[in-house]
């Protein structure tokens, strides 16, 4: 990746009048970390960064932001907002849009192709953490681990993140500005984590799962990083009615999982984030995985590939089988 | 009572002397371990850095009934609180934040539930040899070897733990294991503390806190607030796993007839958490909610208890999905002073 | 149930009377309510401008200001705006049914400290439900007090709370008692003009006084404005402060604006001090 060029186009784009800021990818505090940065002026824009460490997904900050209240009179900011996506993140931007949850012309996407992201938990695990400023890139047919001024080649599938091992789309599906060349998509690899679970019988997926939802702490990480998940009245905060008790245990665990897996099928774009900001490590890219199958192998549907199609929910044909109503 | 030793091959040992109390102690593997009851006749391996999830659920369990009745009967039920634990292994840092929570739930009237597990619970500490990659104890008051909070502080010296009592609790858990222990000579005590200092080099995060508790309401408006908290999720990873935020709602929870109030852990970057039920919100965007998360950690819990609501334990740090980073946020507010 | 150590158990208690102050959806109903156990009845003392957590068990708990004043009987007074699920459920309830509740929470207004000055009330709307029991209590004990005026307003008549009780207060000609409605009335032949106007001309001195005022954000503003205006000073001001609540004793941890806590530390503020907490009047 040029960064050189990325960090132009990207200053290019935040001094438009007409963009609020960009938001991209940065170095973190300490060793591997990366950080979203939201960038504001051209001159921040030299920090952004774009490596085999970005794999978060930053089109959820498109629907995430907050605003104060305004002074009586005074106009909100309603300019643009700059967002690099990697693939996968174009679909969840590509979703949005179908699902009217941004408009097209308050976004301006930077498309970045992406040869693959590192598993930042395997990387730790592998080659620990350090405290000192360290950094992976790509190489011809892997990654280079750089740090303490010493280079490490590592093959390709040592590290790379399982949602990059399955993805099928790693060239950006929408975007304005496009940086850089598309990357040859490679074959996907079979979906071992769905399988495991789909070979078990009844009991042993309940067993699974169980076990699984035992160890949420319901502090909701996966819902908040989700792009999908933006509704501004979640059923999980509701009180009235209390649709989901706070209680944890595995009843009402297994409620909240449940219920945000239903309400992402046929919409997940299968980014991983969910799974990678767990801090009880519960695999939940099998539970989406697996839903976003059954939409896919039933219907014929893939979400966040064409920001101009009906929403699979919301969208009815005359020739739809009709055996699922009873 | 002095420094005890124990020979490692002792230790199943030294835990089956523990009759009669639930022991808890760090389980599961890497990344997962946490704190749990431990099966009947295991010794929990004490090789750890630390639990993911920190060990104030023994005290404060994240789902804590306060009492059950029934709908439309007016007699309620009090759970009884009456199994002795014992936490093997806690890290002092988490220790620590027991007694720093002590202060809070004992301010001006006792919290029932929370002193009635305080008394059950017997913490036997485990000095850290290897600091972990984000660990700051020694910038916020506490230490690789602190013994606040704790009653006993185990100090693995390769063949042998060494043993200190802090409280009298400690000293009876020393008592009931008798024959097992010898006494420590002074080679021994001074190893530790060689260990403990070559620990406490091993730290390489800090931070200088002075002038941060009375300067941070000051900044109320500084930019630096939307800054540090633009990319935050607003999830509720870095107060959950912290062992000093001791937030929490109350709820009742009705299954038919049956019924209970409980309290479960809440936490201060939600944004339901101040929402009034009129829709007007004190902090209304996590710019707010992060100021007001390090401002009662480093500034309103030091006016009232006097003493920073934090112990440097890192998992902030370590576990924030986005890399808000505290000891970066602190550097910034020293800064910005 | 029996007065209990343990601060989460709440005390039943059983509703004596009760009446709507206002109506529409927003409706404020109050409740007065008288603890079935004797004890509890015995040894329950509040002070003005405490509160309490009443609820209805299965359902939950609110925050609610105690309306009424020590000096008034055996009982306590709890005027509820229909809301949210809780006082949804407080709302059902006639005379009859039983309701929970916990406190004495919070510091109170230093009736004490204020023996020998004029005290002077500015609410509005719902707000005049925590300086109730402070006119109630000036009155009860008016020999120890310089006297009392009383400012009180909401968007119509229909709108203000106590108004048969206030009515009669200003034919009192001890006390001086000024209602207000926003908008002109038929029939009404009190003040017209928003609390923060009438306070200005009412034109109260600041000598020897007190100034008390509760009421919504934006009046509660305006008014601070005014009284500086007419010469106040600011430890000569007092006002309350709400804000979501779960426990009332000062853990949970919700309710603190800056570094004070709204339950323990509160409601009632002077306002020099408030006036340092940057969070106080978000």
């Amino acid at each position: 990746m040029d960064l050189d060029k990325l960090r132009e186009t990207a200053a290019e784009v935040v001094a438009r009048d007409d963009v609020k800021y960009l938001i991209g990818w940065k170095k973190g505090s300490y060793g591997f970390r990366v950080a979203p940065a939201f960038v504001e002026d051209a001159e921040s824009a030299a920090e952004l960064i774009f490596s085999p460490l970005c794999t978060a997904n930053l089109a959820t900050y498109l629907t995430l932001v907050e605003q104060l209240p305004l002074p009586r009179g005074q106009e909100p900011d309603d300019r643009k907002v700059a967002l690099m996506v990697k693939g996968c993140d174009s679909r969840a931007v590509a979703q949005l849009l179908v699902e009217k949850g941004i408009h097209r012309d308050k976004v301006v996407i930077l498309g970045i192709p992406c040869p693959g992201m590192v598993d930042p938990a395997l990387l730790a695990e592998k080659y620990s953490e350090t405290e000192d400023p360290a950094d992976i890139n790509w190489s011809d047919d892997g990654f280079v681990i750089v740090r303490d001024g010493e280079e490490t080649a590592v093959p390709r599938e040592e590290l790379l993140a399982e949602k990059c091992r399955l993805c099928r789309y790693p060239n950006p599906v929408v975007s304005d500005i496009m940086l850089g060349e598309p990357v040859e998509a490679w074959e996907p690899e079979e979906d071992e984590g769905v399988a495991e679970v789909e070979n078990k019988d009844v009991d042993g997926r309940w067993a699974y799962w169980q076990d699984q939802f035992a160890d949420c702490i319901r502090c909701y990480s996966c819902r908040n990083v989700c792009p999908m998940c933006y509704c501004q009245d979640c059923i999980l905060d509701r009180l009235n009615p209390n649709w989901v008790y706070r209680s944890v245990n595995f009843s009402e665990n297994t409620a909240f999982n449940i219920a945000r897996a239903f309400h992402l099928a046929g919409r997940c774009i299968e980014c991983g984030e969910c799974e990678r900001v767990c801090p009880a490590n519960i695999p939940l890219g099998k539970l989406n995985r697996k839903l976003a199958r059954e939409v896919r192998d039933k219907y014929g549907f893939e979400p966040g590939l064409d920001p101009e199609a009906e929403p699979f929910q919301a969208s009815y044909k005359p020739d739809d089988p009709e055996d699922f109503i009873l | 009572m002095s420094a005890m030793l124990l020979n490692k091959e002792k230790w199943p040992e030294f835990v089956g002397k523990l009759t009669g109390k639930k022991i808890w102690a760090p389980q599961g593997e890497g990344q997962e371990m946490r704190f749990a009851p431990l099966d009947e006749g295991d010794a929990p391996a004490l090789e750890y850095g630390n639990t993911r999830v920190p060990p104030k659920q023994a005290l404060f369990p994240q789902t804590e009934t306060l009492f059950r009745f029934q709908l439309g009967r007016e007699d309620v039920e009090v759970p009884e609180l009456e199994e002795e634990v014992v936490l093997l292994g806690v890290r002092p840092c988490d220790a620590r934040s027991m007694a720093i929570v002590d202060n809070l739930f004992s301010w001006e009237e006792d919290d029932p539930y929370y002193f009635k597990r305080r008394e059950l619970v017997t913490l036997v500490g485990l000095a850290c040899s290897e600091p972990g990659l984000n660990c700051f104890c020694t910038s916020v008051g506490g230490g690789p070897a602190s013994t606040e909070g704790l009653d006993l502080l185990m100090t693995d010296l390769g063949e042998h733990y060494l043993l200190e009592a802090v409280t009298e609790k400690g000293e009876n858990l020393l008592k009931e294991a008798g024959d097992l222990l010898e006494e420590a000579d002074d080679d021994k005590v001074k190893e530790k503390e060689q260990l403990i200092e070559e620990s406490k080099g091993a730290i390489k995060r800090s931070l200088d806190t002075e002038g941060i508790p009375e300067g941070l309401p000051g900044l109320w408006e500084d930019p630096l607030w939307q800054r540090v908290s633009a990319s935050c999720l607003g999830c509720g990873t870095c107060t959950y796993l912290c062992p000093t935020c001791h937030c929490f709602d109350i709820q009742d929870e009705v299954e038919g007839f049956a019924a209970r109030s409980c309290r479960m852990w809440d936490s201060c970057m939600f944004g339901e958490y101040t929402l009034h039920t009129s829709g007007h919100n004190p902090r209304p965007t996590r710019r707010e909610r992060t100021r007001n998360r390090i401002n009662h950690k480093y500034s309103y819990f030091v006016d009232k208890f006097d003493v920073i609501a934090c112990v440097g334990c890192g998992r902030c740090v370590n576990l924030c999905p986005v890399n808000i980073d505290i000891v970066e946020i602190l550097k910034q507010v020293k800064e910005a002073l | 149930m029996k007065t209990n150590e343990n601060p989460y158990i709440p005390y039943y208690a059983t509703v004596e009377d009760t009446w709507f102050e206002t109506g529409g959806e927003r409706a404020i109903k109050t409740f007065k309510v008288v603890f079935d156990d004797e004890e509890v009845r015995k040894n329950w003392s509040h002070s003005p401008g405490q509160c309490a957590m009443i609820g209805v068990l299965g359902v939950g708990e609110s925050m609610i200001s105690i309306s009424c004043s020590p000096t008034e009987g055996e009982f306590l007074r709890f005027s509820v705006m229909k809301m949210g699920k809780v006082t949804q459920a407080l709302h059902q309830l006639e005379a009859g049914d039983k309701m929970t509740v916990r406190g004495p929470y919070g510091n109170s207004f230093p009736l004490d400290e204020w023996e020998g000055k004029h005290i002077l009330t500015i609410g509005g709307g719902i707000g005049q439900a925590p300086m109730r029991p402070v006119v109630e209590y000036v009155k009860a004990n008016y020999e120890k007090y310089g006297g009392l005026t009383m400012i009180y307003g909401a968007r119509t008549s229909g709108d203000l709370c106590f108004k048969n009780e206030f009515e009669e207060m200003t034919r009192d000609d001890d006390l001086s008692c000024h209602l207000t409605i926003d908008i002109e009335e038929e029939q009404w032949d009190h003040n017209v003009g928003f609390v923060p106007q009438v306070l200005l001309d009412v034109n109260p001195s600041p000598e020897n006084t007190i100034a008390v005022t509760c009421g919504p954000p934006i009046m509660i503003r305006f008014v601070l404005e005014n009284l500086k205006k007419l010469g106040f000073e600011d430890d000569q001001i007092y006002t309350t402060l709400e804000n979501r609540m779960k426990c009332g004793i000062g853990k949970c941890g919700r309710c603190n604006a800056g570094n004070m806590y709204v339950c323990k530390d509160g409601p009632v503020f002077n306002y020099a001090t408030l006036k340092e907490i940057p969070e106080a009047f978000a």
